[in-house]
């Protein structure tokens, strides 16, 4: 517990104690002195919850979302050495890989006209709500540095992520439910510490949800043990707690461990509640892809986010992909194989999630994110593959507010390197905590002899204007 | 700067007249003197500035001219002091108002230097960087005080008008010291030793026979594996294993036991291999370098890596030993502490030469390890032909089999290689390749006679093979690779081209160059068994030196803070100028002398320590102290702690009757469920390879696997660190997931049923006599009788509800482990 939280209990701890004591049910009220409970931000915000999309692997930008003619008609040679110059990874050599086209044709959509490929027909139909950013760069170049870099601001773990600060800033306002919420489709090449809290307290560390009926790890009644069992033996708890409770006063860690039971107590049934989609409609399951093969499994994660969503939860992030099956990364060996498969599984459900939370009015409240490690080499690895690029690479926003239909930033003519408005981590990390009325420059924790912050000692840049402002 | 300081100052700037321009800038020199000199003198330069004379002012540094004689507000000076834009100096204190009027007079007036200054820095004012001095305990005539300790104690309460809180129970002290000094909850039986023993030196008895088991070093040892970051294995995608690390946990665990002296445990971890090269226990000490993160090593990165790991030895000693966080250092001059850029560099450049080698346990044993290793691979891979070769025939006629029962299309996409297949021939290979797969079984099944006997050939060259096979006889620690150092460069910046800097010390602590290798060996001549370049032995020596500020100071304050809570000084890794000063100064300079004086023993400070009534106070505070002084700055009486997450487990074994007291070894890796193990970043089968003996799963916690991108739930949820950085202190939250792990979590509910068996079989009738054995085991107490009429009314509703009085009794055991009795220190 925070100091100030613990000042907080201290103050009301005189007049409380008794009353707590006394009752069974400790009041809902105490909620509010927990390092979850919502906070006022530093300024008006725009959204109050994030669905962050992130695909696991890597996308090619220049096969998604970053047309590139003059890469196609240079397809099968080398590029000049003054594009190439300085540019590595691990498995191509620059100056002599061949450069390769797209497979997927661009088209053009909505009003806007924004340039969108085959590979996501139903996330292209959004393209007037997707603010587009092409510039995005880094300088990891491997799966895990990248995700750190991205989600932390450091290529080092052990830096709290993206969802961490946000909730440690904002709180949530659902308290019978994690704040911070992450689904996977298996083991990740980040670990934990892509969604973890590193140095703030761990309660701020993203909550995996797995999928079944029991979300959270040990949220059921252990085997064999009934309900009436259940809060039985949890009520022996609660009375010998308030006893020793009673000899001890002016002890709010004590009394917030009471607490603390009641509301895993609570969460046991409203969480089950929460992931339990039978009760969605057959037309919103079908929005998702739900039921519809290679869809049904990210479609459920969707509807998932939205639920959550509307329940208060306050950041869900959703991975697609694992390195111990199907993923993005799979792009080494087999570009268009693998970017099918995973747009096959993944461009329906985001769809379907964007035309969901538009039509129950989240759509304002709440900041959808796509967003991937790194993009991929615009020339070839092997016969049909692309290797990691970091060095460029496309991501978009939407809903909360932001202006659709819009590109920011452009690469050179062959997805090489950004040559308008560069956008690194730091920009991103500090205008989304912007957009969730956060100021990365004022959301500190302190650790090793400094106020640490989520861009570490790196300003916002002009994109937080393009993407609050504009 | 210290406030009083600062506060003189302001009253010299006012009653100085300021007419004079002689006397204003002997004013405005000490202004700058006092507040700037110790970052931009000549030596220490930050940002390349210099602010002791006056043509180096205006030549400036980085940022241009400092000084724009005759215009105050077109010099940086003053913006910086007026603190307007970014540029806000001095970082951890502004200036008063009154100096920066007087500055501004003085520039406006030209800027005239005041030569009656010496123009050498002063060495920084900062509490932590002085020189400790034993300060006399104060002499309080009160019958409270027991020890010098409780003098300095005392004298603040008293000074704050509170008083001590009354001595704890004999029960609720002796619990609090098993939990202290071991980490495990005393039993009924040691309770009841300890409240009988009427002796007046009971107490210390009891602690000298605490510090004297073996359990000690495997409490405090996971408080050093904490500040080490400690891991057995490396981090990132690939999570590499550190086959050898445990072999320096238990290093840790046995110094502490040996109460090996600081200053001597602190010299084997960072130069043991040049001090001690004949002794390789003492060099196990620099596994502190191997057991840290590390980059997976992929080809292009190597050098990247390389600089990684360099940053993170120069951190982790600044921070672990002199509590100074350099890392800001790295990459600019540190803002808020006087740590250059340059000083970093001279710091890293004592780890230049290092590299990690293998240490021999034992000279022949290894070597005779390392040739039958040798051989061992190169058996392998002839039986790796003979198993190809067995199976072959039932491995293609198999395979073959199950293609032609598949789809012509994916038959032909499953036959060609990889390379060769187009982009819908991959897509079916992909999805019919399950189909297609021989498992073991079936090949098994299929052998013929001959076939099945040369495998059983194998098996059997295998077993002989691995018979007597251990763990490896080394340990991984740190070595120069020569005697000759690769240069360290500070990186250029802006102007500055980049330049080589010599090993050295902070120049805030003295600074000081490391000297040469006493001898330099010519490649010609005969090759010295270890050349080294004496660099970490000169810097082992330099923390340790009894002047060294900082080293006894920190190490007194973790240990205060791992007795207390919470440290003299706060931050336990932070002694810099943002740090804050101690609570009791005095008692920490007094402790820090003590410990030196007495042969930097640790367990002599435990002593010191615990024997004091500081210790043994009860941890109620009064009203008074609640209401001012909530967060027990003062110590007016014990801070209870919860346990921690390797307390918790340990207790809940102890507590069960379950607990494997087997000592060291390799690391444990207990059984998880699916979906615990669905976060681990590689296949379970490779990153979590059980530990195949059942009786190891309930050893103590810090015996456990520690992987760097995987805590075990249980771990993770109340507060183990990640390791990832060096953590000097955990959280200690309060969480629902907490308490979910441990209300309805399978190690729970495992042990609860455990204890239930054995209850129930030694009670099979008697209600009463069960509970009070269940408390006896679990509170170490015996129940009072509201509690004991509780429990009994509770046993027959949940026999009612479960069917079963077993499970009623598991029901109740599970409540008691879930009490705050049971997870706090009272």
């Amino acid at each position: 517990m925070s100091t100030r939280s613990r000042r907080q209990f201290l103050a009301r701890a005189g007049k409380g104690l008794g009353a707590v004591a006394a009752s069974t049910l400790l009041p809902p009220a105490l909620g509010a002195e927990s390092p979850l409970a919502p906070r006022k931000s530093h300024e008006p915000a725009r959204a109050k919850a994030i669905i962050y999309l992130y695909m696991h692997g890597g996308v090619s930008h220049v096969d998604a979302w970053d047309p590139k003619p003059e890469l196609s008609r240079l397809s099968g040679k080398t590029l000049p050495a003054s594009f190439v110059k300085g540019l590595k990874t691990s498995r191509i050599d620059f100056t002599k890989a061949l450069a390769r086209g797209s497979a997927w044709p661009f088209q053009k959509h909505g009003e806007s006209g924004l340039e969108i490929s085959a590979l996501f027909p139903h996330i292209a139909r959004h393209a007037d709500q997707l603010a587009l950013v092409r510039s995005c760069h880094g300088d990891a170049f491997d799966h895990a540095p990248a995700m750190y870099l991205h989600g932390s601001g450091s290529q080092f773990p052990g830096r709290p992520c993206l969802g961490a600060w946000t909730v440690y800033g904002l709180g949530s306002e659902n308290q019978n439910l994690p704040a911070f919420v992450v689904m996977t489709d298996g083991a990740m090449k980040c670990g934990p510490q892509g969604y973890g809290a590193g140095f703030l307290p761990a309660v701020y560390q993203g909550t995996m949800f797995r999928s079944g009926k029991s979300p959270v790890l040990d949220l059921s009644n252990p085997d064999g043990v009934s309900n009436r069992t259940q809060r039985a033996t949890l009520d022996l708890v609660s009375e010998l707690d308030r006893q020793h409770l009673g000899e001890r006063p002016f002890d709010t860690d004590l009394e917030a461990r009471l607490a603390a039971y009641e509301l895993a107590f609570r969460m046991q049934s409203e969480a089950p509640e929460a992931v339990d989609i039978s009760k969605e409609s057959d037309a919103t399951k079908r929005l998702y892809g739900i039921g519809e093969g290679p869809s049904d499994d990210f479609g459920r994660k969707c509807l998932l986010a939205r639920r959550l969503v509307e329940r208060g939860v306050r950041f869900v992030q959703l991975y697609s992909g694992t390195h111990l099956g199907d993923d993005w990364d799979g792009a080494h060996n087999d570009l268009t194989g693998s970017h099918n498969k995973m747009a096959a599984k993944t461009d329906k459900a985001i769809s379907g999630l964007l035309t969901d939370l538009q039509s129950r009015g989240l759509a304002d409240s709440t900041l959808v994110v796509w967003g991937s490690e790194f993009g991929r080499t615009p020339l070839a690895e092997g016969r049909n593959g692309r290797d990691h690029h970091p060095y460029a690479f496309s991501m978009w926003f939407w809903g909360a507010g932001v202006r659709g239909g819009r590109v920011l930033g452009s690469t050179d003519e062959f997805g090489l390197r950004p040559v308008e408005n560069p956008v690194v981590a730091h920009d991103v990390n500090a205008t989304i905590l912007r957009m969730m009325g956060l100021d990365h420059l004022k959301l500190t924790y302190y650790f090793q002899g400094r106020d640490m912050r989520l861009t570490d000692v790196h300003g916002e840049g002009e994109f937080t204007k393009f993407l609050v402002q504009g | 700067m210290d406030r009083k300081l600062g506060w003189g100052l302001a009253v010299l700037a006012w009653v100085v007249p300021l007419h004079s321009a002689e006397v204003s800038a002997a004013r405005a020199v000490e202004i700058l003197r006092a507040n700037c000199w110790q970052c931009h003198s000549r030596t220490m330069n930050m940002s390349g500035l210099d602010l002791t004379t006056r043509d180096a002012a205006l030549r400036g540094g980085s940022r241009g001219p400092a000084l724009a004689p005759g215009k105050a507000s077109d010099s940086r000076i003053l913006e910086a002091v007026e603190r307007k834009t970014k540029l806000a100096m001095p970082p951890a204190k502004p200036l008063e108002a009154a100096d920066i009027e007087s500055l501004r007079r003085w520039i406006n007036d030209g800027a005239p230097w005041s030569e009656t200054s010496s123009a050498s820095a002063p060495r920084s004012t900062w509490w932590a960087f002085q020189k400790v001095t034993r300060p006399t305990a104060p002499k309080i005539a009160d019958r409270w005080v027991h020890n010098d300790v409780d003098a300095f104690i005392l004298q603040r309460l008293q000074a704050e008008n509170l008083s001590p809180s009354a001595p704890a129970p004999a029960a609720t002290l002796v619990r609090r010291a098993y939990l202290d000094l071991w980490g495990l909850p005393p039993s009924m039986e040691q309770v009841r030793e300890f409240v009988a023993d009427n002796r007046p030196d009971a107490w210390p008895r009891l602690i000298d026979k605490l510090l004297a088991s073996p359990h000690y070093g495997e409490k405090w040892g996971r408080h050093w594996l904490d500040l080490v970051r400690y891991s057995d294995t490396a981090g990132f995608e690939l999570d590499t294993y550190i086959h050898d690390a445990w072999r320096y946990r238990d290093w840790v665990i046995q110094s502490l036991n040996d109460d090996k002296p600081y200053n001597l445990f602190v010299q084997e971890q960072i130069a043991a291999d040049e001090l001690f090269p004949e002794d390789p226990v003492a060099r196990t000490g620099t596994g502190l370098y191997c057991v840290g993160p590390n980059r997976d090593l992929f080809p292009d990165q190597a050098d990247i890596n390389r600089e990684e790991v360099l940053t993170d030895y120069a951190d982790t000693t600044s921070s672990v030993f002199l509590g100074l966080t350099a890392g800001c250092a790295r990459c600019h001059d540190h803002k808020f502490d006087p740590i250059s850029q340059e000083d970093y560099y001279r710091i890293r450049a004592l780890f230049a030469p290092a590299t990690k080698v293998k240490v021999a346990l034992n000279r022949l044993e290894s070597l005779g390890f390392d040739v039958a290793d040798g051989v061992r691979e190169w058996k392998l891979r002839e039986i790796g032909e003979q198993i190809r070769r067995a199976q072959s025939r039932c491995q293609d006629s198999l395979r073959t089999a199950k293609l032609s029962r598949l789809p012509a299309e994916a038959q032909e996409a499953l036959r060609l290689p990889d390379s060769e297949r187009t982009p819908r021939q991959r897509e079916l290979a992909s999805e019919y390749e399950k189909n297609a797969r021989v498992t073991d079984q079936e090949i098994r099944a299929c052998l013929s006679p001959q076939e099945s006997a040369d495998l059983h050939g194998v098996e059997k060259a295998l077993v002989q093979m691995y018979a007597n096979y251990r763990s490896k006889p080394f340990s991984c620690g740190l070595a120069d690779s020569w005697n000759v150092a690769p240069r360290t460069f500070l990186p250029a910046k802006g102007s500055r081209p980049e330049r080589e800097v010599q090993p050295g010390f902070f120049s805030i602590l003295g600074g000081g160059d490391v000297p040469p290798p006493a001898e330099k060996r010519e490649a010609t001549g005969p090759i010295p068994l270890m050349p080294t370049t004496g660099r970490r032995t000169a810097l082992a020596k330099w923390i340790t030196d009894p002047g060294n500020p900082l080293t006894a100071r920190v190490m007194v304050n973790r240990i205060w803070q791992y007795h207390f809570a919470r440290g003299l000084l706060a931050t336990p890794s932070d002694f810099g100028t943002r740090s804050g000063k101690p609570s009791h100064p005095e008692l920490l300079d007094w402790l820090a002398s003590e410990f030196v004086a007495n042969n930097w023993s640790i367990k002599h400070l435990h002593r010191l320590i615990m024997t004091s009534m500081t210790y043994r106070m009860g941890s109620t505070p009064s009203p008074e102290s609640a209401r001012r002084d909530p967060l027990n700055l003062l110590l007016s009486h014990y801070s209870r702690r919860r346990l921690s997450a390797e307390e918790i487990r340990d207790s809940v074994l102890v507590a069960t009757g379950g607990l494997n007291p087997k000592q060291g070894g390799r690391p444990v890796v207990p059984p998880l469920s699916a979906e615990e193990k669905a976060t681990l970043t590689q296949s379970p089968d490779n990153s979590w390879v059980l530990t195949t003996d059942a009786s190891e799963y309930s050893r103590r916690s810090i015996y456990l696997i520690q992987k760097r991108t995987f805590r075990m739930p249980m771990m993770d949820v109340f507060d183990a660190p990640e390791s990832m950085l060096s953590c000097a202190r955990r959280d200690s939250s309060t969480t629902a997931p907490q308490s979910l792990s441990l209300f309805n979590g399978s190690f729970t509910m495992e042990r609860a049923a455990a204890l239930s068996s054995a209850l129930t079989a030694d009670h099979p009738a008697d209600d009463d006599s069960l509970i009070r054995a269940a408390w006896r085991k679990v509170l170490a107490r015996d129940p009072g009788n509201a509690e004991l009429s509780r429990a009994r009314k509770f046993l027959q509703e949940q026999t009612q509800n479960t069917g079963a009085r077993r499970q009623a009794v598991i029901e109740m055991i599970r409540a008691l482990l879930n009490l705050n009795e049971f997870l706090y220190v009272d």
